[in-house]
């Protein structure tokens, strides 16, 4: 053999004298990581069913009604699909029981695990803040709660194209649902990771988190509906705020100027009051979060 | 320095968890030590900066330890809890951390490995941490404390829970960590024989006050004591070293000297042989930690 062809140079532990890049650095590693855990990424293949499943059912309304709208273009050539059947303004609606499920099981495997398997006492004496660790979490969770909530609309919309007679003239109709369905799935997916986070930041087991957020959209918006409609107008407009589900659709049916609602009692009050009623539950299911997990610290 | 506490005090309500503490730790293997509820976690959380002291100050590396996290990406924390990933495997958690502690992602990949490489691990870090043993497992928890190469590492009992064997390897690891690497440890036990074996001083904290610290070199130092082991004839001993002027008396198969100085090793020599008593060891007696807690009352 010759002594030449190689050698294997064992340089064992060193000490590091490369780059440090502090928090900015850390908080970007919290959220890599809760993206791949999202999705299952670097795990095993269990982990990845639970996430891909979720994705591929909420694409099934998407595709269907891309194909129904197809059909109905050919068979009755000149009629607007667009205005009579579900179309981009429906389908946050049609899926929401869907995401609900999905951001309520995502979040649970965000937050629960580093709490339960006490992985949080380590990312605690890193160089970064408590709430730093919740709303990197926070942020990777929003983040792919939108990807899912967007990527059927875009499936959606390659589908009208395409099967539209005059695809380009299609597009040059309806480009303005495209900015609609981005900002709509955007604030839908702040929504539903707000409340989902907290739950989960309280919850010590993922099934009782998830749990718990399915079981308080379903019931919230179905107690609502039922009370809603016993009771005056006046009085159950402000109760149909109270309705879980239908918080996000209110802003949702502003922005297309639909009405997809489940509650649709809100929909008489004004914008303002619709949009700062999102705003407030965000906001206060956020906060609370990051108060979590500063009081953990301690 | 690498720690520094001045007046340091922690009050949760009317308990008093620290009472104006005032230390100072050096580069060394420094052993915490002290029963439970002395204020030893409440001082590692101090200067890990998780809580903020009531009166007085916590410098950890020159700075105020509540006040920044920069520092923490010079410090390590192994703690005694369980705190693993069960899913993932070694290499990724450790690149995780070491990404978290601040390393660019390259650069924490291959201190991963090489962290890995230095607790044992090496040929076991794409296997899932959910299968390791106890042993396997107290040494990942090491290895993310040095991941990201700390100036200081605080270690919480890092060898319980372990067998005899398991607990020489990780001892040792642990020494090597610091004589190799120049890497300070701060080291939290109950087992008085661990922190002999791996720590340069001691820092002793009873009821949330410093009640001793110091070189435990200086606490295990010889005395002035002689253990004569004999496999029979004890009396015949005691009774040799009296007619010389020697005090002593029978503790099982030792006989114990004390006050031996210079020439009394001669005239125990010397009654051993008159005694007949056949000698198996004769030794100094040296200090241990667990005397000095007991002549203390400490833990």
């Amino acid at each position: 053999m010759s002594a030449a062809a190689g050698r294997v140079y064992d340089l064992g532990f060193r000490r590091y004298e490369g780059p440090r890049e502090g928090r900015r650095c850390a908080v970007l590693a919290v959220y890599k990581n809760g993206l791949r855990t999202a999705l299952g990424l670097g795990r095993g293949g269990r982990a990845k069913v639970v996430p891909w499943l979720f994705i591929s059912a909420s694409l099934i309304p998407a595709v269907v009604m891309a194909l129904i709208a197809g059909a109905v273009d050919r068979a009755a050539p000149g009629f607007d699909a667009s205005k009579s059947l579900p179309s981009h303004a429906h389908y946050y609606a049609i899926a929401a029981i869907v995401m609900v499920v999905f951001v309520a099981v995502i979040g649970a495997e965000l937050y629960c695990p580093d709490r339960r398997n006490g992985t949080i006492s380590l990312y605690l004496v890193r160089p970064l803040r408590p709430a730093d660790y919740a709303a990197a979490r926070w942020a990777a969770l929003v983040t792919v709660v939108v990807a899912a909530a967007w990527l059927p609309q875009v499936v959606l919309l390659g589908g009208l194209v395409l099967g539209a007679a005059d695809p380009i003239g299609y597009l040059g109709a309806h480009w303005a649902d495209i900015p609609r369905f981005l900002l709509a799935g955007a604030a839908l997916a702040v929504y539903y990771a707000s409340l989902a986070s907290v739950v989960s930041a309280y919850a010590t087991r993922r099934a009782y988190a998830a749990a718990f957020v399915v079981g308080a959209f379903i019931v919230s918006g179905a107690v609502v509906a039922g009370v809603v409609d016993v009771l005056s107008r006046e009085t159950g407009r402000w109760l149909a705020l109270l309705s879980l589900p239908d918080v996000p659709l209110y802003v949702n049916d502003l922005i297309f100027g639909a009405s997809t609602a489940g509650t649709t009692a809100a929909e008489h009050l004004p914008a303002a009051v619709q949009v700062g009623w999102f705003l407030l539950v965000s906001a206060v299911a956020t906060l609370a979060t990051l108060d979590r997990y500063r009081r953990l610290a301690r | 320095m690498l720690l520094r506490a001045r007046g340091l005090t922690k009050r949760y309500g009317k308990i008093v968890a620290l009472d104006r503490v005032d230390f100072e730790i050096e580069e060394a293997v420094t052993g915490l030590l002290g029963p439970n509820g002395a204020g030893k976690s409440t001082a590692i959380k101090l200067f890990l900066g998780l809580i903020e002291p009531t009166e007085g100050t916590a410098e950890v590396l020159g700075e105020t330890a509540a006040s920044t996290v920069a520092v923490r990406s010079r410090l390590g924390y192994m703690p005694e809890h369980d705190c693993l990933p069960q899913n993932l495997s070694a290499a990724e958690f450790l690149t995780h951390m070491a990404e978290v502690s601040g390393l660019p992602p390259a650069h924490a990949r291959s201190r991963a490995a090489e962290t890995l490489r230095h607790v044992g691990l090496f040929e076991e870090r794409y296997r899932p941490i959910g299968g390791y043993s106890t042993g396997m497992r107290q040494r990942v928890k090491l290895a993310q404390a040095l991941v990201h190469d700390p100036v200081l590492v605080f270690l919480d009992e890092p060898a319980a829970g372990l067998d005899p064997g398991g607990r020489e390897e990780m001892l040792a690891l642990i020494r090597k960590t610091n004589r190799e690497f120049g890497i300070n440890l701060l080291f939290s036990s109950h087992i008085m024989g661990d922190v002999e074996r791996i720590c340069d001083r001691i820092l002793v904290l009873d009821a949330g006050r410093v009640v001793h610290e110091g070189e435990v070199a200086t606490l295990t130092r010889e005395t002035e004591t002689v253990y004569v082991e004999v496999t029979a004839r004890q009396d015949e001993l005691v009774a040799a070293l009296r007619e010389r002027r020697v005090e002593a008396r029978v503790e099982g198969r030792m006989v114990v000297v004390p006050d031996v100085v210079d020439e009394r090793y001669d005239r125990i020599r010397d009654a051993l042989v008159a005694s007949g008593a056949p000698l198996r060891r004769l030794a100094p007696q040296r200090g241990t930690l667990t005397e000095l807690f007991r002549q203390r009352g400490g833990p």
